[in-house]
Formats: structure tokens, C-alpha cells, sequence
């Protein structure tokens, strides 16, 4: 029988709250750290963005990013009750700069921070690192999906994690790609994303019970390294591929990317409505936690597994008047929603999209 | 799963002369890092030739595994930040632009995707291609193992995949 | 005005890498962005916009701002001698 691939232990820390439960209730409860750093990091400019306040590491040799990863694997690890030293366990990491902010003083490379979690936990598997810009959270579930699929792992710990630095602030400042207020998903008068910090991880298993992550696609635009396609190409043909197994009629709501830039929102209400679920409510969570990059998929899918869970749709903070061009439903407020099932998009830099399909699962 | 074509861009080679060589006319070419250089240049060797090379499809995955991602471009980009911080180096601090531009340069519309390993390790790279080819659109892929540890140092082997 | 026309367009050539191209290449007149003259995109906007400011000391709003100031050379020349504080 094919296996069920179900999240089985979740793991979450944001600037607004140090668990999964925590973090649900600050976005059911329209609460962020979205807040203006005037010389953060020593940035030359001011930015707005959700940072952690206590940036303490860990005991032994070990960075913040390190720490975050560690501590959000380890609840997922203690939330699922697996033996994360196991040979049939395996780890992935998401993220996209990792620790960059050491850039030219001492290690930055991702795989040695993937190797240090893994070797934390006494996992002997080689850890893969997934960078796919902005959709890594996404990807490194769809590749935790894969392994699980090939039966060679019993359990799949996938983490994702961001911490912000002058490298990452000072390039999309460079982009003119961030809002120097809250940012405003999917608004008449967005202008841009707000970065964030967060680590997030979920334990990947062969359950009836539990969220099942039931499908999972990633396609290119083939468009530009940096800009969306107007058509909504890449993430429009991810929706259809995992549409194939679902039940439209099922679906709770879509979990957008919804980074408040003029043309992701823009471009994810074509690929929406082109799929014809323009009818399906969406909320986005970037005026909550804001752009976290690398924890953004996995960080996003646990707060909407939540949501769907307590049959409530979230507020989509900072936004209040509809600004694309096509009418798709964005829930301002929270209210409640039937179906058991939702989809989670992202899109990123180099053209890359994404899609994974969520069905809940039996009661424990 | 079996390896169509091969290709291999010896270390240090001069990637300018080998675009010349090969004839290419992509003048975007030259506003790549060189960790995307290698990859473009290297789907450009392995492609060459194709009758229907430029038709869009949704089949064909690229998928690019490496140590060391864009860290080379990561020096370069953070010796312009506290000065002007540069976009156009900027947008190659990601590991997976180089995915990007193969897919934007063939009009790829399948999978693309960015792999960092803690080193060299074929198994594990060819593990993760065949879980790639569970996608049931997803019926060949561009494969290189890239890894630049500098500008003029780097491993470039790269591979024509079908299912 | 001929001169800084020249100056500019070597100082696009560098800082856009539009590799094996000459000021000569390069009409006065031509648009810069489009599938017709050289083609640029929103990411050499934002690299025109660093050069403005890094010799000539202009600072533009926004992208959109340069897009009007980026028609040509000879605009972009014009608008330099009319706002240049260095």
C-alpha cells in the first residue's frame, strides 16, 4: 500500500511566539513584530522587518541560526516522539543564507550547519540542504515527501530558518524590493515585503493519523531570475499538477506567498484564478511574521494546518482594500470555513514556484 | 534512470573563450556569476545541437547540487554593501539562479531546484534525482554537480538524465 | 555635452556588462529598455540608478523616476547636466 506521508511533530519559533501554538495564536490574534530598525545589524538605512529580540545561542559551538534550527527540530523531534539518532531518520535543511552573517569570518556554509544539526541529534544520514530561494521551505518538504516515498526513511525531520543581517537588508534594499512600513498583502496600496526571522521544522511520517501532505509541485516561469511572470506561469501550472488530487470543493482556503510586492500578489491572483479557484478564500501571513525566506514554507504550512484544524481562516494583516486585477477572495478578518483540506503556494527569485496539497487525517 | 549525455568543464577553464567557441549569442551571459556561468555554459555543451532546443516544455527538471552554492558571488556582493550595495550582484546570492537560467534560457517550465551537500557524493545525488522523477511530469532533467570554490576553481560535471 | 555622452555610455558598458560592446555601438538616440537598442531590464534600472548617484550625485525617487530619465543616452545626459551636484 502506498505509504500515507503525514506530519507527524511540529516545531516553530518567531519573534511573536516560541512554539507552533504560540505563533497561531499571535496571527489568530492580528499580533507581529513588524516594527522599524533604525541601526540594526549597522544597516545604513532604515528598514522595517520582524526580528528576534534575544539572540542567544545555545551551550556548545554553536551560532544563532544553529540554535534556531536546533531548537525548532528538537520540538518537532519531542512533539512526534521519534529516535532522531535512528538510521531510517534523515534531515533537511531550508534556508537561504543561513549564516551569512559571518560572511569572511568564519564558517558560512549551509551543508556544515545542516551536518551540525544532524550530528546534534546523533542522526548519521548525510543532512541535504534545499535552497531554492524563497519556495526552500516548500521544496524541502516536497523532497522530505520524495524520501519518505522511497521507503528508505521512516521518519523525515525537515527544518527551514531565516535570520536577517546587513547582507540580506542591504540587497533588497538594493532591489527596492522592501516597504519602509507594515506591509499590506494583497492591498490597493502595497509597496512592498517586510523581512522576518523564524525557524520552523515538522517530522514527516507513515501515519493515518495527522495532517497528510498529500502532493507537492515545483515549476519555472522561465521568465526572469527576479521577476515574477506576469502570467503566472510557473505557479500556475504547480496549482494544476497538485489539483490533480484534490477536491476543489473540499478545500478550507489557499495559503498564498502574499509578500505585499506589487508583483507576486499580482502575479498569484492570475495563477489562482486561472486555476479557477478564485472563489476559494485566501489569507496571507507576511503582515504577521513577514517574509522569513527559508522558514517561510514550513513556518506557513503549521500555522495554516492550525487554522484548518480550528476551522478558521485568518486575518491577512495589513490588508484592506483588494489591489490585483483579479477578484480572488483574500479574508481580511478572521472567520470560520468548513473542508479539510488547503494549499499552500510560495514563489521565489529565480523563477521558481511552488504548490503543496494538505488533507487532514484521522484523530488521534 | 539512465545518463543520456555527460559533459565536464575542466577547473579554471576560460569561460568567455569556451561562450565564443561554442558560438553562443546570449549576451546575458556576461552579467552572470560565474557559479551560473559554469551551469549555463554546461546545459549550452550538453544541448547543443537539438533540433526542438528552444520549444517551452514542462518535462524536463534541472536540478543543481553543490558544496559551496554562490558563495564566491556572496564575497563579491558583500564587498559592495556597506558602500552601494549592488542588485545586480545581489540577485545572484541565491543558490538556485543558476537552475533559473538554464530553465529561462531552454524555456523550461518543469522543476527546478538547488541541493547543497556537505561534499562530494554522488549517491546521494543520484538518490535525490530518481525521488525528482516521482513527479509524473518530470521525464528527463539537466543534472550538474557545480561547485565553485573560487572564481577560477571550481568542479563542473554535468549530465543529460532521462527517466 | 559629446563628452559626457561618451563618458556615460562607457561607464553603462562596465557597469552593466554589455560585454564586447563599444560607445560606438551604442546610438545616442536609441531606447535602452524594450526588445529594440540594448535591452535592459529592471535589474540594470536599479544598477543606472546607483550610477547617477555614485558619480553625478543625483538621487532619483524610485525606479519608475528612472524610467523616465533612462529613455536614452541623450536624455540621460540632458537630465545629468541639468541636476548633477558633482
Amino acid at each position: 500500500m502506498k505509504k500515507r506521508v503525514a506530519c507527524i511533530g511540529y516545531g516553530a519559533l518567531t519573534p511573536v511566539g516560541i512554539t507552533p501554538a504560540d505563533c497561531y495564536n499571535a496571527a489568530a490574534q492580528g499580533r507581529s513584530a513588524i516594527t522599524l530598525h533604525k541601526s540594526t545589524f549597522g544597516c545604513a538605512n532604515a528598514f522595517v522587518a520582524s526580528l528576534f529580540e534575544d539572540r542567544i545561542a545555545i551551550a556548545g559551538n554553536y551560532t544563532f541560526f544553529d540554535s534556531l534550527i536546533i531548537r525548532a527540530a528538537a520540538q518537532a523531534i519531542d512533539s512526534a516522539g521519534i529516535d532522531p539518532a535512528s538510521d531510517r531518520v534523515a534531515f533537511i535543511l531550508s534556508t537561504i543564507k543561513g549564516n551569512i552573517e559571518f560572511i569572511g569570518k568564519q564558517d558560512i556554509s549551509l551543508p556544515d550547519s545542516a551536518a551540525r544539526m544532524a550530528r546534534y541529534f546523533n542522526n548519521p544520514n548525510p543532512a541535504t540542504v534545499v535552497s531554492n530561494a524563497c519556495i526552500s521551505g516548500l521544496a524541502a518538504l516536497v523532497q522530505g515527501r520524495r524520501m519518505m516515498l522511497t521507503g528508505r526513511y521512516d521518519y523525515v525531520v525537515v527544518v527551514g530558518a531565516e535570520v536577517q543581517s546587513q547582507f540580506i537588508v542591504s540587497g533588497f534594499q538594493s532591489l527596492k524590493a522592501l516597504s519602509e512600513k507594515p506591509c499590506k498583502p494583497f492591498d490597493a496600496s502595497r509597496d512592498g515585503l517586510n523581512l522576518g526571522e523564524a525557524a520552523a521544522a515538522i517530522v514527516l511520517g507513515d501515519s493515518a493519523i495527522g495532517w497528510e501532505l498529500a502532493e507537492g509541485a515545483i515549476r519555472n516561469d522561465a521568465n526572469h531570475i527576479s521577476g515574477p511572470s506576469r502570467t503566472g506561469e510557473g505557479s500556475y501550472n504547480a496549482l494544476r499538477y497538485v489539483l490533480r488530487e484534490a477536491d476543489i470543493n473540499d478545500l478550507s482556503f489557499i495559503n498564498p506567498h502574499g509578500t505585499a510586492t506589487m508583483y507576486n500578489d499580482e502575479m498569484e491572483a492570475i495563477a489562482i484564478d486561472r486555476a479557477g479557484l478564485a472563489n476559494i478564500p485566501i489569507f496571507a501571513l507576511k503582515g504577521c511574521f513577514g517574509h522569513t525566506m527559508g522558514a517561510a514554507g514550513i513556518l506557513e504550512s503549521i500555522i495554516s494546518m492550525i487554522a484548518c484544524d480550528n476551522k478558521t481562516i485568518l486575518p491577512t494583516k495589513g490588508f484592506e482594500m483588494l489591489g490585483v486585477s483579479v477578484p480572488v477572495q483574500v479574508s481580511a478578518a478572521k472567520r470560520s470555513c468548513s473542508g479539510s483540506s488547503f494549499i499552500k503556494l510560495l514563489s521565489g527569485f529565480g523563477g521558481v514556484n511552488g504548490a503543496l496539497l494538505f488533507k487532514k487525517g484521522g484523530q488521534a | 534512470m539512465r545518463i543520456a549525455r555527460s559533459i565536464d568543464i575542466p577547473s579554471g577553464a576560460t569561460l568567455s573563450n569556451l561562450y565564443r567557441e561554442h558560438k553562443i549569442e546570449y549576451p546575458k551571459f556576461f552579467k552572470m556569476d560565474t557559479l551560473c556561468k559554469l551551469g549555463f555554459l554546461a546545459s549550452e555543451l550538453l544541448l547543443e545541437g537539438d533540433a526542438d532546443r528552444f520549444e517551452p516544455r514542462e518535462d524536463r527538471a534541472v536540478l543543481m547540487f553543490s558544496r559551496n552554492g554562490c558563495m564566491t558571488n556572496d564575497i563579491n556582493y558583500e564587498k559592495t554593501m556597506a558602500d552601494y550595495p549592488s542588485p545586480s550582484l545581489f540577485v545572484y546570492t541565491l543558490p538556485n539562479i543558476i537552475t533559473g537560467e538554464v530553465a529561462i534560457r531552454n524555456k523550461y517550465k518543469g522543476e527546478t531546484s538547488a541541493f547543497l551537500l556537505e561534499e562530494y557524493d554522488e549517491g546521494r545525488m543520484w538518490a535525490v534525482v530518481e525521488e525528482a522523477f516521482q513527479d509524473s511530469v518530470t521525464t528527463s532533467a539537466i543534472v550538474g554537480w557545480i561547485d565553485c570554490r573560487s572564481e577560477s576553481e571550481w568542479t563542473c560535471k554535468a549530465y543529460l538524465i532521462e527517466r | 555635452m559629446e563628452d559626457l555622452i561618451k563618458e556615460l555610455k562607457l561607464s553603462i558598458i562596465e557597469a552593466l556588462n554589455l560585454e564586447g560592446m563599444t560607445p560606438d555601438d551604442i546610438d545616442d538616440n536609441a531606447p535602452l529598455f524594450g526588445d529594440e537598442g540594448l535591452g535592459l531590464d529592471s535589474i540594470d534600472v536599479l544598477e543606472l540608478l546607483i550610477l547617477l548617484e555614485k558619480n553625478y550625485g543625483i538621487r532619483l525617487a524610485s525606479p519608475k523616476e528612472g524610467q523616465k530619465v533612462f529613455q536614452s543616452v541623450a536624455v540621460i545626459a540632458q537630465y545629468v547636466t541639468d541636476n548633477r551636484t558633482k
